[in-house]
């Protein structure tokens, strides 16, 4: 008699089965059923884990015993600092407050993108198409480096014009000139127009030059946020000086305290 | 000689209370280093085996896991930090001092706690770029992406609390422009400005509120939601990878 395999019911005693219930797979969990080239979690997952944890305690350490963190002399509000600066994370938004109203700048424009853009992503582009794959493809990759192009390249620009038309007197000109003053039309309508136009454009020239499905244009916004936001971190950590002017990098004067 | 240590090694591991603790061999077998995971809590998170692409450092940069060290990291020196603060204008500014000056490895704790702040916010930053260019907010991963960016923004809120706590002229003026946003918010301006800040100016209210939401209010929902990430991780098939 051939041995079987697994649990035995007793002798004299069938082995019985009864069907509780039906789950179909997708009602509950939603795994991915396919061939797999599998590894065990221990030892093979857990030495990478453990040895990467270890590197970055001892990085820790080293950075932090070679730096110090910051510490200025007591809060005193009636000495401002110039220029007074947020911290570097969230030095985008101190940048595009130069540019547009303040709660434009500071608060609709992050909300939209944090609690409507960025969620929104995997309810728009809902193919399965390449998961798993860095851009998907050659046409991502193209798109991608597209759009950090012109990402970088416009930001900059719209900085720099932006600094160009106001030292020529805009503001004067504009609160004379047009209507709504000083107000509507350089802080709300023309930022505006200039966000959602551009977004636009890019979502235009990648379809065109691509032939970008969702997943390519999709791509192509959210390249343009990474990239318009590393842009403005960097100008407002290392181009604005006093009175938030801007300073070539390798120029920029300390805080006058 | 060499069968002594052996021995020791049998005995403890026969051992009544051992075997408490343990309920498997060494796991040099495939059963033994299945149980190893699945029978520890801490190790559970993970499946007992990974699709092999999932190891790849190219593929996932390691940086999820290392947000999450480092939310470790400040959670454990953060507590230690607590020890030596006191969040009241009168304070917060000595106690700091005496932290770099008094406090046995005072500064080294700060040092450490800074800058794994601010390495976290480049970490959960990096880990959502890695996330989006692999596809992996994908079906059925939807909705760990949208936890996912609930997490990068209280990653931020967070570092931006923590910023205040020292109270000196640069936590100060980073903070009021900060306010200045908050007060900026359309409509409801002065109200958002109030509830976070505790007041019309940055005061006592406002080192204290920042306070309880830097120790107490965001840890708490931020370890909630890392739960949360984490588990759907699991059910969602785990790391994702090329269909």
């Amino acid at each position: 008699m051939t041995l079987q395999r697994g649990p035995q019911p007793y002798p004299g005693q069938e082995k019985r089965l009864r069907l509780l219930a039906f789950v179909r797979q997708d009602s509950v969990v939603r795994v991915d059923k396919r061939v797999e080239d599998t590894a065990m979690v221990w030892p093979h997952l857990l030495v990478i884990e453990f040895i990467v944890a270890m590197l970055w305690l001892v990085a820790l350490f080293v950075i932090s015993a070679l730096f110090n963190a910051p510490l200025q002399d007591h809060a005193n509000p009636d000495r401002t600092p110039n220029p007074s600066k947020a911290p570097w994370y969230l030095l985008q938004l101190q940048e595009l407050l130069l540019h547009m109203d303040k709660g434009l700048a500071g608060v609709i424009v992050p909300s939209v993108w944090i609690f409507f853009l960025l969620p929104i992503i995997p309810y728009v582009d809902r193919s399965r198409e390449g998961v798993g794959t860095w851009f998907t493809n050659s046409t991502g990759k193209k798109i991608f480096l597209f759009s950090a192009v012109y990402t970088t390249v416009l930001t900059f620009a719209l900085i720099f014009i932006d600094a160009a038309a106001k030292s020529a007197g805009y503001i004067e000109w504009a609160s004379q000139n047009l209507p709504g003053g000083k107000v509507l039309i350089p802080d709300y309508v023309i930022p505006i127009t200039v966000m959602t136009g551009l977004s636009v454009l890019l979502v235009v020239l990648v379809k065109k030059l691509f032939g970008a499905d969702t997943r390519g244009w999709v791509n192509a916004l959210f390249t343009g946020f990474v990239f318009a936001f590393l842009v403005l971190v960097f100008v407002g950590t290392s181009m604005r000086g006093p009175g938030m002017d801007l300073y070539a990098p390798w120029n920029l004067p300390t805080t006058i305290e | 000689m060499l069968e002594i240590p052996a021995q020791i090694w049998e005995k403890v591991r026969r051992n009544y209370i051992w075997r408490s603790l343990f309920r498997h061999g060494y796991p040099d077998s495939r059963k033994n280093q299945s149980l190893a995971v699945f029978t520890n809590v801490f190790l559970h998170l993970h499946p007992v085996k990974v699709r092999r692409h999932a190891l790849a450092i190219p593929y996932t940069w390691c940086m999820g896991g290392l947000s999450f060290f480092l939310f470790l990291v400040l959670t454990l020196t953060g507590t230690l930090l607590m020890f030596y603060y006191r969040p009241t204008t009168e304070w917060a500014y000595s106690d700091i001092k005496d932290m770099e000056t008094v406090v046995v490895f005072g500064q080294l704790l700060r040092n450490m706690h800074r800058w794994a702040a601010h390495g976290m916010v480049i970490t959960v930053f990096l880990h959502m770029v890695r996330v989006f260019y692999t596809g992996s907010y994908k079906p059925p991963r939807e909705f760990n992406w949208v936890v996912g960016t609930l997490l990068f923004f209280l990653t931020i809120m967070l570092s931006y609390t923590g910023y205040l706590l020292p109270w000196d002229q640069l936590a100060f003026w980073a903070v009021t422009v900060g306010y200045n946003i908050a007060a900026a918010t359309p409509v409801i301006g002065n109200e958002v400005a109030f509830l976070l800040f505790g007041g019309f100016e940055l005061g006592p209210n406002a080192l204290l509120r920042f306070y309880v939401l830097h120790v107490v209010g965001l840890p708490l929902i931020t370890a909630f939601l890392i739960a949360i990430h984490f588990w759907r991780i699991r059910k969602d098939g785990g790391i994702s990878g090329p269909l």
